[in-house]
């Protein structure tokens, strides 16, 4: 049986994952769904007083989107990594196609980032309309970008998943990595920063490296589909980028295949 | 048709030992250069189970039964071989397992539901049926977190019991629960049967699977060594088996001037065997050897059940049945018509002594398993001679 026809067989088992997860992530605190949209909000404000006090001129808006699917990022690798391990005891006991719960926490994480979306995209019009500006028409090719951040979500969820299962320390490293992958992406600057930076220095080539964090082309293509003001750079370093984020995906799916008859016995 | 079909299957463990899953665990395993132990949980098994039949397996702890069963369930993979099941497998494992503590009882339902694989239409219709058979109508709305562990596990049977899978895998279920727990849980075994389901029993209780199953395996280290009708397969089981994996306290000891040589029990039809039916008649036939003469001993018996539970003895002395002495070899015969015992996995106790119990020349304790079997309706681990009559 293919991995899709087994998925599809146990749907109702995805859906009902997908559901537990919302529901026990909005269940414990009073706010609930709102503290995922006040989290990211916080942290756009604090970015934002921080770079005021540096002197660095970046929109609001464009720190809302950057730290919004940040944010949905950050919480697949949260969730991805103990997607597996926390449900040792269901993978030793009762047979599934194990690719349900990566993708369960994907979606979950996707459709908390959809709602918060929601929230991002009217303050985004209210900042933009004080300044007199307003959406442009190309976010219809949203969805476009949406998948392909859920792709690459997807895989690093894939990967961190199993690799938890054989190295059970691996949160500590994750932590690091993604303190230093914040900082390689354009989450609360914005990617014109970088250019201009490249320019002033005369290294071009720095540009275009800097586009080869699939995520940098995504917060980026998010940016230049919301905003008036910023284009996307069609370049050879972001063509890359996003072969890149499609290799990695493919070969976390390839390895977590490989790994996943034997997740049972690791518990 | 088969449902079940195995072939060359063999499972092999690493054993990891204090290797710890973690990158440094691993690092420092690299360099101590140790060679992994493999254990091999099952070695090269095959065969083959009907659509319809029920599948005893049975051996000593630690024999693979369970690595079998999941290696069934496909939630393990072979190490090599194959294992192929016709139609859909649920194992009736784990009670309880997937439920999420943060959810109430109600959302539970559901969700363990699907990772049991029942169909949602299923579950609204036999809605009301789990609430009650678990008892949890007014908790249904608490997360599980606040439940008890008896609300729990029932709830996680009530789920369980609505699975209706092709192939059904048991695994020691009935250790588990109170009586009325395990009267259901057998009683729906029996419904599973009517229906002409697959059954595979992993089990302990030896008089479930005699009642139950049309066919046994015997497992041991990994090898299925013997597979066959109920009974033979158990009289191999206790003959040969029993006892490795610990669970029988078995003890020897005596002066061994007089010594109990063999045992043979034999069942209603004249012949050896290992399972006897309430009420019928049961006989073991003793042989001893005796190196000098000893006058006036005593032969004694005691029957414990599986748990330790003495449940009687008695001895010639008692019973008023004088031996003049004994010398060389002989054989003595303990007759009990009918057995009174109900069912259940039981022991037999041997002893030779003085006829002042001074000496005491031979005691097997807890040496001789056998397994009795009831077919009538009535309860309990004793069969009471009762009637009733109106008074008055």
């Amino acid at each position: 049986m293919s991995m899709l026809a087994d998925i599809m067989a146990h749907r109702e088992l995805l859906a009902n994952l997908i559901i537990r997860n919302l529901k026990s992530r909005y269940k414990d605190s009073a706010l609930g769904f709102l503290w995922s949209i006040l989290t990211p909000l916080f942290m756009a404000f604090i970015y934002m007083v921080f770079l005021r006090i540096l002197r660095a001129g970046i929109p609001m808006e464009e720190i809302l989107i950057g730290v919004f699917a940040w944010q949905y990022t950050v919480q697949c690798i949260g969730n991805g990594l103990t997607c597996i391990t926390e449900n040792g005891n269901l993978v030793k006991k009762v047979y599934f196609p194990r690719m349900i719960l990566p993708l369960a926490t994907t979606i979950s994480n996707l459709v908390n980032f959809l709602l918060t979306l929601i929230v991002q995209f009217a303050l985004v019009a209210i900042l933009l309309g004080l300044h007199g500006q307003h959406i442009g028409v190309a976010v219809i090719a949203l969805p476009a970008v949406i998948a392909f951040h859920f792709l690459f979500c997807f895989g690093i969820v894939l990967f961190l998943s199993c690799a938890n299962v054989y190295f059970r320390d691996l949160e500590h490293l994750v932590n690091v990595l993604v303190t230093a992958l914040f900082f390689l992406t354009p989450a609360m600057y914005s990617f014109s920063m970088v250019a201009q930076i490249a320019s002033d220095k005369h290294l071009p080539l720095l540009a275009e490296l800097y586009m080869l964090n699939p995520l940098a082309v995504i917060i980026t293509a998010y940016r230049a589909l919301i905003l008036p003001d910023v284009v996307f750079p069609v370049t050879a370093g972001a063509g890359a980028g996003i072969v890149i984020a499609g290799l990695f995906v493919i070969l976390a799916y390839g390895l977590f295949q490989k790994l996943q008859k034997n997740f049972s016995d690791m518990f | 048709m088969n449902a079940i079909e195995a072939r060359l299957l063999s499972k092999c463990y690493r054993m990891q030992g204090s290797v710890a899953p973690t990158m440094f665990g691993k690092l420092a395993h690299i360099f101590r250069r140790e060679p992994p132990k493999l254990l091999w949980a099952m070695d090269n098994v095959s065969f083959d189970i009907r659509r319809g039949e029920t599948i005893g397996v049975i051996g000593p702890n630690g024999s693979g039964k369970s690595s079998l069963l999941s290696l069934i369930a496909r939630t393990t993979a072979p190490t090599s071989g194959s294992v192929f099941s016709r139609g859909r497998v649920s194992s009736l494992l784990e009670l309880g397992a997937g439920f999420h503590s943060e959810l109430t009882g109600r959302e539970n339902i559901f969700l363990n539901g699907a990772i049991l694989g029942i169909p949602k239409k299923t579950l609204v219709k036999r809605f009301d049926g789990i609430v009650d058979f678990a008892g949890i109508r007014e908790f249904l709305d608490m997360p599980v977190k606040f439940y008890s562990s008896g609300m729990y596990v029932r709830l996680g049977f009530a789920i369980a019991v609505e699975m209706d899978p092709d192939i059904l895998l048991i695994d020691e279920v009935l250790a588990v629960g109170d009586t009325a727990f395990q009267i259901k849980c057998l009683a729906r075994i029996r419904d599973f049967q009517r229906r002409g389901k697959t059954l595979v029993l992993v089990s302990h209780a030896l008089q479930t699977v005699e009642e139950f199953c049309d066919r046994v395996f015997l497992i041991h280290k990994g090898k299925l060594v013997c597979e066959g009708k109920p009974s033979e397969v158990i009289f191999t089981y206790l003959k040969s088996y029993m006892g490795e994996g610990g669970g029988i306290h078995a003890v020897e000891y005596g002066s061994r001037d007089a010594e109990i040589t063999g045992v043979r029990f034999i069942g209603s039809s004249g012949a050896e065997t290992g399972t006897f039916g309430m009420g019928e008649p049961f006989a073991v036939e003793i042989s001893y050897r005796a190196r000098k003469r000893i006058d006036q001993p005593v032969f004694g018996f005691a029957i414990k059940t599986g748990n330790g539970f003495f449940v009687y003895g008695s001895n010639t002395q008692i019973a008023g049945f004088g031996i003049d002495h004994v010398e060389g070899q002989g054989r003595i015969m303990l007759k009990i018509n009918p057995l009174t015992l109900m069912h259940g996995n039981f022991f037999l106790s041997l002893s030779v002594h003085s006829w002042d119990h001074a000496i005491q020349y031979h005691r097997l304790e807890d040496w001789y398993p056998f397994v009795v079997k009831n077919s009538t309706q009535e309860q309990g681990i004793f069969r009471l001679n009762s009637s009733w009559e109106m008074a008055g």
